[in-house]
């Protein structure tokens, strides 16, 4: 069992390490974030809240954060249901033709977001779509619904098949087999599938460089707006409020699912 | 700089430059406010930048004329030539780099310029095409770190740049070709008048001798916080980082030999529906007073050198176009990269992957 | 949706026929211009680096992850960091890591474990300790989903078995968990196939890629052509590459993630 032991020891030890590995670049964002000079210096020579007050003295940067979240949220729902159902439907389809679909639903993933980015432009111009919310929620979820379907499929292929039978055989309706079988179980997929669409939506810059207007603007399209004037810690001071909000929300949302049974995080309640 | 001089014409627009802002915004309001009603869009590259252009350039501008301005942006060259493509043009007035200007001049993409609306004697001739008129000119510096190198003894050529023994460090180019194949030239010995047309494998050879040193920058932002750092102790830098750096309380200084002017030009994408609109603020940005204002705000320099009586003598000698630099700055010729930029480019690439 | 998407990129990626002629000029030239190949050939190393880096680190950490229920909310949070922050600001943050006066290695010249100030940036290894960092968690849920999947019985029966460890995994674990595994690590490479902002700001010379050109090619020249051509054979190179992958796997069913 010493083998064992030592085998457990070293993926804790590379797990902590990993950790810091990810966390260490944030940690020096928000430190910086509170820093009184104009410079991005590290370690700051002094601290402040000015560029957080600096933050809340221009309204653009609110609107683009709430724009941001907004269409997160939409796409993420959208990509997820849309993702969830065609990765059930390419499941149990075989030949050529799926073959073809499954490309297709995975090249946005390939084609450079530019070319992706200076398409769906050109479509959307000419519906007079360009500077609204759908555009950048249609836009967005096309992105990400590669995400979904890769993970969805995924778990659809690790779950025991097997179970759904059983289901069935005991007089379950396919409705009920799916609902209380395969849905529970395949949920990690889901829900990975959730996220990433929502880490996708919230992070992309050149789809919604062509598709946003000053009145409609990403927290991304503002950062890099900003890039030719004037660099200073409000852009980390912002990074830090963003990542405030998300883990209140996390947060929040494991609070309230424990109080209701199953969690929708990954690997919660079970 | 050798300006042209256009003294005859000069001599009279003075008396009535001398008015300024006042004077013009007099007449225009006699002219019963000309743009009342209307309404354009102006598009540059975001952020401090294009609200010094919008306070500088577009609210006086709106203040005289009625027009209304809708600011949009940043610039994005892609979606131009995409909107000039498919015919819906929404953008009126657009800050373009000198790179993108003369090829997509080329290519059709902007309507040609009124001249008898837009007086160019006001500018530099070099500074004034077909489609475009220059509005900033800035420039990349060789700059250092004053914590590294003292007062007598810092790098002021490009050749001190590549002087490894005398000035020891890593160094900091921009990571695309056009200015650092420049500056290869010019520290291998080029005279700045012979430059042109680059002789691309000689430039290569010189970036050979220092590579292992050399970091490089591929976003402003990116060369200004490499320099602040120490990441490196001298590099290839827009001079309006380095201003703004100092400013903030950063050691650092800049040489102004041998600096690569480049030049940002105002044009109105093919297709505009408000051209005389967009024109007649075209023609107002030449004036000396919305120039030296935007200068003021940001210290990016004028292309009409009347501006410079109006501009805070602190922030002159921080300027590409000081008559000062005249014979020090070389200004890039973007003629020779619409030709040549896709050509180089790949053997820029091919020479970085070696 | 997929249509919505397909049409109007299948219609750019057209123009590499079309534009700036009828023709396959641009193939031709992709064909005698050795740069583009050796530009693929540089993305292709470093997305399969970034891929191999993100696969190294995510098993031990989606391990854990999966087994040890009272950490999991937190490396949820923890993997899902990097993420919040854009780009531009976390290039800095490596900076002030990295750099030679950076945290790390002044840490470590203190510490007297190095004697020179390792070169941590603008190179190779700074592209791949920005890329893995912010693609890690595209291998991490879909192993976590299928480390979680497993009996969670079948690895002490291995070892009742007599199997070591590490036999164990290899042999029980690692097959069960390579339908996650395959579906993170085609994601990684496939999205590291696009990356050019990261190997642009932490990377050096030799870190051109070819997205970087598409975009030149796109915004500067308006060579629409050349980059739709490339554009092309990215996609088919990388739709190839995913069905040669897939045989290799050898996966019983058919993955969905190719």
């Amino acid at each position: 069992m010493t083998a064992a032991r030592l085998w457990r020891w070293a993926a804790w030890v590379l797990t902590a390490v990993i950790a810091v590995y990810l966390v260490a670049p944030m940690a020096i964002v928000v430190i910086i974030s509170f820093s009184d000079s104009a410079l991005l210096t590290f370690p700051p020579p002094g601290l402040s809240l000015r560029w957080y007050r600096s933050l809340a003295d221009t309204p653009a940067w609110r609107d683009a954060i709430l724009v941001s979240l907004e269409i997160m949220v939409i796409t993420a729902a959208i990509a997820t249901a849309l993702g969830t159902a065609a990765a059930i439907g390419l499941a149990s389809w075989r030949g050529p033709l799926a073959v073809a679909v499954r490309s297709l639903l995975m090249a946005p993933l390939v084609v450079p977001h530019i070319i992706s980015g200076a398409a769906i432009f050109l479509l959307f111009d000419s519906w007079g779509w360009v500077g609204s919310m759908h555009a950048l929620v249609f836009g967005h979820t096309a992105l990400a619904l590669p995400y979904v379907v890769a993970t969805v499929g995924a778990a659809l292929e690790t779950y025991d098949r097997r179970l759904d039978q059983a289901a069935l055989t005991l007089g379950a309706s396919p409705r009920v087999a799916f609902l209380r079988i395969t849905l529970p179980l395949i949920s990690p997929g889901i829900l990975a599938g959730l996220l990433f669409a929502a880490m996708l939506s919230f992070d992309e810059l050149i789809v919604s460089l062509f598709l946003s207007t000053p009145q409609l603007r990403t927290v991304t399209v503002l950062m890099w707006s900003n890039v030719f004037g004037d660099i200073n810690p409000e852009i980390s001071a912002i990074a830090t409020v963003i990542l405030l909000v998300s883990m209140t929300l996390l947060a929040l949302q494991w609070v309230l699912s424990r109080r209701r049974g199953p969690s929708v995080m990954p690997g919660l309640g079970r | 700089m050798s300006q042209t001089s256009h003294d005859s014409h000069r001599i009279g627009r003075r008396s009535l430059l001398a008015g300024g802002a006042t004077l013009f915004a007099a007449r225009a309001a006699h002219a019963q406010k000309r743009f009342e009603g209307q309404r354009i869009t102006y598009v540059s590259w975001g952020g401090a930048y294009q609200d010094g252009q919008k306070k500088a350039y577009c609210d006086p501008f709106s203040e005289a004329t009625g027009l209304r301005i809708d600011q949009d942006g940043p610039t994005d060259y892609a979606k131009l030539r995409l909107m000039v493509g498919s015919g819906r043009v929404v953008w009126d007035v657009v800050d373009v780099g000198a790179a993108f200007m003369h090829g997509a001049e080329q290519q059709n993409l902007f309507e040609k310029l009124d001249y008898s609306v837009i007086d160019r004697s006001r500018i530099d001739p070099r500074y004034v095409t077909e489609c475009g008129v220059g509005n900033i000119v800035f420039s990349y510096n060789l700059a250092y770190s004053t914590e590294r190198f003292t007062a007598d003894n810092h790098p002021r050529v490009w050749a001190d740049f590549w002087d490894l023994q005398r000035f020891p460090g890593k160094r900091m180019l921009n990571a695309s070709a056009p200015s650092t194949i420049e500056v290869a030239l010019l520290a291998d010995g080029v005279a700045p008048d012979k430059l042109y047309p680059l002789d691309i494998p000689r430039a290569l050879r010189k970036l050979d001798q220092i590579k292992d040193n050399i970091l490089w920058w591929e976003t402003n932002s990116q060369s200004q916080q490499i320099l602040v750092s120490g990441a490196a102790t001298m590099g290839m830098i827009n001079n309006g980082r380095v201003y703004d750096s100092v400013q903030k309380g950063a050691k650092l200084a800049l040489s102004w030999e041998q600096a690569i002017q480049s030049v940002d030009y105002l044009v109105i994408p093919r297709g505009s529906r408000n051209i005389a609109a967009a024109t007649a603020l075209i023609d107002y940005v030449t004036r000396p007073e919305p120039q030296a204002e935007f200068a003021n705000l940001m210290v990016f320099s004028p292309t009409n050198r009347e501006a410079f009586r109006l501009i805070r003598p602190e922030l002159q000698e921080w300027l590409a176009t000081n008559p000062a630099y005249a014979d020090k700055v070389v200004l890039q010729d973007g003629l020779y990269w619409r030709d040549n930029l896709d050509a180089v480019n790949r053997r820029w690439t091919a020479w970085r992957l070696t | 949706m997929a249509v919505v998407f397909a049409l109007p990129v299948g219609a750019l990626l057209m123009r590499s026929a079309s534009d700036p002629v009828w023709g396959l000029q641009n193939f031709r030239s992709l064909w005698e211009e050795p740069v583009y190949a050796s530009l693929i050939r540089n993305t292709v190393q470093i997305s399969l680096a970034t891929t191999i880096g993100c696969i190294l680190l995510a098993y031990p950490f989606a391990h854990v992850m999966a087994t040890q229920p009272r950490l999991t909310r937190l490396l949820t949070l923890v993997v899902l960091i990097p993420f919040w922050s854009s780009i531009l600001v976390r290039s800095f943050a490596w900076m002030v890591l990295l750099q030679n006066n950076g945290i790390i290695n002044e840490s470590l010249l203190w510490l007297g474990v190095i004697g020179q100030p390792l070169e941590l940036i603008f190179n190779r290894t700074g592209v791949l300790i920005g890329m893995v960092h912010v693609l890690l968690p595209f291998v991490v849920f879909p192993l976590y989903g299928s480390i979680r999947a497993m009996d969670p019985a079948l690895m002490p029966a291995a070892a009742c078995l007599g199997a070591g460890p590490v036999r164990a995994f290899l042999r029980v674990q690692l097959p069960l968990t390579l339908p996650g595994l395959a579906t993170g690590a085609v994601l990684v490479f496939v999205m590291a196939l696009g990356f050019f902002i990261t190997p642009a700001l932490l990377g050096g010379r030799r870190d051109a890629v070819i997205a970087r050109m598409i975009q030149l090619q796109v915004s500067q020249l308006g060579d629409w052509g050349m980059a739709a051509t490339l554009s092309l054979v990215l996609l088919v190179a990388t739709l190839l590459l995913l069905g040669a992958s897939q045989l290799l796997v050898r996966s019983p069913a058919r993955r969905v993630a190719e």
